[in-house]
């Protein structure tokens, strides 16, 4: 039987809720729903906003590292903090989160196993009381890590010329191109529809079950190994419709079946989609 | 001073006073006390309704049904069940335009332009993820629209001899 490659980078939530005190590690809550963590979260959580505290506002971009040092030390995260993260759509937005804190060299990283939703359904302490921590010492990171783990349009466009394995993680209607967004969510702006030449179908969803809680690294190997022909040292590219989805595959790559070169392209469709003269595939 | 839009109904204007001049984080705080009342505007136990229309997401959101009641003055009454994965702001705007639209008819339904939205919820909530506050108003007016082609093929077919 297959284990993660990184069992490590998950947590279950009996562990959490016998550690909720440990001060090496914080817990960071990362939502689409952008007022759920007023509405409750695990006692001691920070939050962390995918847009207005990862993203910079002037330009399609993450935040300059000066910001994301400042970030880190008013939520007392220092470079030895564990971060746990955890949030709502099965942890999309807190891979995404998990993902732009690797960015930026923090790799004291842990997913919470199942998310806000399996904390809640077991019934575990959720408050509203927003936690303050003491700020800490947090060096402004020198380097970003782009080229590990961020693929850009024109790599990707190079990339595909080469048949390497490009991965769309959104959902088969979306992929066919006969949505232009998610179902039942509005228009994210995209202009063409359809996918990326040559990318392989696998929706996020298929990563986890019913309770969003991750399969098993068999069941993994099977979905992405087999099914993909994808392995531990090939280059892989995962895409979505604007990073999030895709970063929970990356995790799932990266840090369950350790596959160690895989890029989030998370200008994904809604840049993919619009931009004038980027080829595109329809089934 | 409020700004009063005429095309608004009383009720809905109240709650939009109510909103403009909070500040930010004030307004959030509303809007969760509105999202934690979305509650009472599900439909009762025993109430009958003129048209219901559920419908769930296939991938992200939930389920959501609009519940309409019409009177003898074809003034509405709306009910709204949300799934529990309906964001937090969605759920909100259920709140308050159940409250805010209760008594107008369908056709000042149809006709209520979107942008007060933005005004109640604020500029920094109004972003990609989180539009569908406006998803709500869509499904509502999308049910007074069914309402309506119903009553217009009940006339019909009475005054056909």
């Amino acid at each position: 039987m297959k284990t993660y490659s990184h069992p490590e980078a998950l947590v279950e939530t009996t562990w959490l809720a016998d550690h909720l005190q440990d001060p090496g590690i914080r817990i960071v809550e990362s939502n689409e729903d952008v007022l759920l963590y007023a509405n409750g979260h695990i006692p001691g959580a920070v939050h962390i906003d995918w847009r207005s505290d990862l993203q910079d506002q002037m330009v399609r971009d993450y935040i300059s590292p000066e910001a994301f040092a400042a970030l880190c030390r008013r939520s007392g995260i220092s470079p030895e903090t564990t971060c746990i993260f955890y949030g709502d759509k099965s942890n999309w937005w807190a891979c995404y989160a998990l993902w732009a804190f690797r960015l930026y060299g923090h790799c004291r990283v842990k997913i919470l196993n199942g998310g806000r939703d399996k904390w809640i359904q077991e019934g575990r302490p959720m408050v509203r009381e927003k936690p303050s921590y003491p700020e800490v010492p947090y060096p402004v990171p020198t380097v970003r890590h782009d080229k590990e783990i961020r693929a850009f349009y024109d790599e990707v466009l190079a990339f595909l010329k080469t048949r390497g394995p490009l991965i769309d993680v959104r959902s088969p209607g979306e992929f066919t191109g006969e949505l232009l967004h998610m179902p039942e969510y509005p228009q994210e702006g995209a202009l063409r529809g359809g996918h990326i030449p040559g990318a392989k179908s696998v929706p996020w969803k298929t990563a986890v079950r019913e309770d969003g809680t991750f399969k098993s690294a068999d069941e993994l190997a099977r979905i992405y190994e087999e099914g993909c022909r994808l392995s531990e040292d090939q280059e892989a590219i995962v895409y979505c419709r604007i990073g999030e989805r895709s970063s929970h595959t990356w995790f799932v790559l990266t840090y369950l079946l350790g596959h160690k070169k895989v890029r989030n392209y998370d200008g994904s469709w809604t840049e993919w989609g619009n931009r004038v003269g980027a080829p595109i595939q329809r089934p | 001073m409020q700004n009063v839009d005429p095309s608004l109904p009383p009720r809905l204007q109240e709650i939009i006073n109510l909103f403009q001049n909070l500040p930010e984080e004030e307004k959030r705080e509303l809007l969760i006390a509105y999202s934690d009342r979305c509650r009472e505007c599900a439909p009762k136990e025993g109430e009958s309704f003129t048209l219901s229309d559920i419908r769930k997401d296939q991938e992200c959101t939930d389920s959501v049904g609009v519940f309409l009641k019409v009177d003898s003055e074809n003034r509405l009454l709306f009910r709204m069940s949300l799934g529990s994965h309906v964001q937090t702001l969605t759920r909100a705007m259920a709140s308050i335009l159940c409250q805010g639209l209760a008594g107008s008819t369908a056709e000042e339904v149809m006709a209520l332009p979107s942008g007060f939205v933005p005004k109640i919820v604020g500029t920094e909530l109004v972003r990609q993820r989180s539009q569908t506050i406006y998803y709500i108003l869509a499904r509502m007016k999308s049910a007074c629209r069914q309402l309506v082609a119903e009553q217009r093929r009940t006339n019909v077919a009475s005054s056909t001899p």
